[in-house]
């Protein structure tokens, strides 16, 4: 393995235990981290394969080994037919836009560079998604599945996911979830301990 | 809590426990009358169900699917529509501004839109009693509006960091600002029925749900009262059909409670269910609809957002996430377009930043990271402002059916003109002020917030569903009262003007009762 979170990892397990985090949020991140682990029920595993692929390059991260594999995520709450209260009219219902998505990422991908996506070269697959979000992609999938949404779509879950999972949110030196004690000292410039030890300690961890 | 058997006819039913039907609950419990509240969600426990993460708070959102239409579709859910005993309260940021004089006589001013058939002078009373009822924290006096008879009973909140980015990037135009009107406690309040509630903590999750009570969500506030004067609160209860008898009178709602179909019946009915379901409600069950206006005339106030990195640290997670106000664009001199905006700064929470990112910018990858390691410097400013109604802004039934079987509305929203010139005004002048603060690498979101106007209220029933006290023009026993009503828009944000309505409409009706 390139990077080794183990140790990052028992630290923002112990980070979650202090008090400065009320019961409800530390059970919420804790279940969190629970869930990032387990076995794909919406998607078949290539698919899933495909979708790991394309998450964790859209959140900078290697796909081999990232912070954590957001398509657990995406895939639990298809399989749960779960919802977010809307989406775009002139597209299809979640599971089906993000099934039929997947499909045209591959279509796009062979038709650029001869094979699928998941053995693409990391630039390459930046090109191909590249090309599906400018919405000038080649693939007959993408004559009935608008490019653009689809990836807008794909994005904005995937980002949701990604900065709502506590070793993320630690890296990006975010310190809001420990407000047990509210916060004093709210105006520019203004730093409270908890605050601090979260950049000293977590904010850009190294991979 | 009193229970009333279905069987009984109960005296009202009211649908939804919001900024609409939480007054009118708990002014006719009060009043003595056997009041049933029909509330679709769940009944939250704060302290021990809200978390401090976006995430996990998905809970409180409406999440049945509605589709979205248009030139520039609308986002629900998160946006702008909340589910559970306080309804979309539970979620608003609790900015209660009080609505001017002019707000209401847009077609008066200007020529276009619709003019309220209420004025300020109907409403001024019931902010008032609003204000001091919901612990509201603002400045006394309050720099902009007519003046009052009395000033707002707690001192404002304390400004966060992008509060006083505002200031300092307004102060350089001489443009004045001041703290908001904010329904949250600066400091611990007595409030009837329920006990001391606490001051905030700053924990900047008021959009999110408040776990300490210092938000004046409905819940908190109207709910305990109604409880107290023998209201029941029925929770878990869809109300699905409206039926009616022989002289097409309302006789009664039926409501899937837990999934069991369930009748209640009842002498009156208030449809306070927001302006999504309430005339998706009617839609669906063809009622109160001879002025083709349900679903019609539906508007979202004109909420552009400019986002900026400073060099300060910002922290945008603290305080409240609205805290500084100015209404000197009530009406800009400069002005090509009708009405106005406010503005107003804001923090912001990191789930809600990060995806507003990626949808404003299309940024990811390394870029993506790169923005959000920059998030404790980041803060924004917004405008809120008038949204007219069109032709080709209105809600429909689809014919795609929802896990309750019912169909989902269809909701299409394209900025006309007007919307446009006052968006490109506002960010013009956004801009402005975020250069002055310091801002560097600013982007701006086009969004709009709030559903509104789909059930208007006038005083012809040829082009109003309700008339100026809230009645159906259709059908005597059936009152509506939430953002449906509204004929126009306001550049203010709408929750103390709904609920001055409802208590109006309440009292209006305990008049005749």
């Amino acid at each position: 393995m390139e990077n080794d979170f183990s140790d990052i990892k028992q630290k923002v397990h112990d980070f979650l235990k202090n008090t400065y985090i009320t019961e409800p949020t530390r059970k919420a991140l804790e279940e969190r981290i629970e869930k990032a682990k387990g076995k794909n029920h919406f998607f078949d595993d290539y698919s899933f394969k495909l979708l790991s692929t394309a998450c964790s390059l859209l959140m900078d991260q290697e796909p081999k080994d990232p912070f954590v594999n957001i398509a657990f995520f995406i895939d639990d709450r298809l399989s749960k037919n779960k919802c977010d209260g809307w989406r775009y009219s002139d597209m299809p219902p979640d599971g089906e836009m993000y099934l039929k998505g997947l499909g045209g990422i591959d279509e796009t991908a062979s038709m650029m560079f001869r094979k699928n996506f998941t053995v693409l070269e990391k630039e390459e697959q930046i090109k191909v998604l590249k090309v599906i979000q400018e919405g000038i992609a080649d693939g007959d999938t993408w004559k009935t599945l608008s490019p653009v949404r689809f990836f807008e779509e794909l994005l904005a879950e995937t980002t949701e996911f990604f900065f709502s999972y506590p070793l993320v949110q630690l890296d990006f030196g975010y310190a809001g979830m420990a407000d047990a004690a509210g916060w004093q000292k709210i105006g520019l410039n203004e730093s409270e301990e908890i605050e601090k030890l979260v950049s000293n300690h977590f904010k850009n961890i190294p991979g | 809590m009193r229970k009333y058997l279905n069987t009984e006819v109960v005296d009202a039913v009211v649908i939804g426990t919001g900024a609409g039907g939480a007054p009118i609950i708990s002014r006719l419990a009060k009043a003595g009358l056997k009041v049933v509240a029909l509330e679709a969600g769940g009944q939250w426990d704060p302290q021990n169900d809200f978390a401090t993460d976006e995430l996990e708070q998905s809970k409180i959102f409406w999440n049945f699917e509605r589709l979205s239409a248009g030139e520039d579709p609308l986002a629900f859910g998160r946006n702008n529509s909340g589910i559970g005993v306080g309804g979309t309260t539970l979620a608003y940021t609790a900015y209660t501004p009080r609505s001017r004089p002019d707000d209401f006589k847009i077609e008066t001013e200007f020529g276009v839109g619709k003019d309220w058939p209420v004025n300020y002078e109907d409403l001024e009373p019931y902010y008032d009693e609003l204000e001091l009822f919901l612990g509201v924290s603002g400045p006394s006096p309050y720099p902009w509006g007519p003046p009052r008879k009395r000033g707002y009973p707690l001192p404002p909140n304390t400004l966060n960091g992008a509060a006083q980015l505002m200031e300092r990037g307004c102060r350089q135009l001489n443009i004045k600002t001041s703290p908001a009107a904010n329904a949250i406690l600066s400091a611990p309040y007595f409030q009837e029925f329920v006990g001391w509630r606490n001051a905030c903590t700053n924990r900047g999750f008021c959009q999110a749900g408040c776990s300490t009570g210092a938000k004046a969500s409905t819940d908190v506030t109207f709910i305990p009262l109604a409880i107290h004067f023998g209201a029941e609160i029925r929770t878990e209860s869809f109300a699905t059909t409206i039926e009616t008898g022989e002289n097409g009178k309302i006789t009664g709602v039926v409501y899937l409670k837990n999934g069991v179909e369930e009748r209640q019946l009842c002498k009156y009915l208030f449809l306070c269910a927001g302006a999504i379901e309430t005339p998706r409600l009617l839609l669906i069950n063809n009622l109160a609809n001879s002025s083709g206006q349900v679903g019609k005339n539906f508007m979202a106030n004109i909420g552009v957002q400019v986002w900026g990195e400073f060099e300060e640290l910002v922290h945008p997670y603290k305080g409240i996430p609205a805290s500084l106000i100015s209404e000197d664009m009530n009406r800009p001199e400069d002005a090509d377009f009708a009405g106005g905006y406010l503005l107003q700064s804001i923090g912001v929470m990191p789930l809600t930043y990060a995806s507003q990112l990626t949808r404003a910018t299309g940024v990811w990858g390394k870029e993506l990271r790169n923005k959000m390691n920059a998030y404790n410097h980041v803060a924004g400013i917004n405008m809120h402002g008038e949204c007219l109604p069109h032709e080709n802004n209105f809600l429909e039934l689809s014919d795609e059916n929802d896990q309750m079987g019912l169909p989902k509305p269809r909701i299409h929203f394209t900025l006309g003109e007007n919307e446009k010139r006052i968006g490109s005004h506002g960010e013009k002048l956004m801009k402005q002020i975020w250069t002055n603060a310091g801002a560097k690498n600013m982007f701006v979101y086009y969004r709009n917030a709030h559903t509104i106007g789909t059930c208007r209220m006038g005083n012809d029933a040829d082009t109003s569903v309700v008339d100026a006290e809230g009645r159906s023009f259709d059908i005597p026993n059936l009152y509506i009262c939430d953002n449906s009503i509204f004929p126009s828009s306001l550049n203010t944000n709408p929750a103390l003007t709904i609920m001055a309505l409802a208590l109006r409409t309440a009292d209006k009706f305990l008049g005749k009762y």
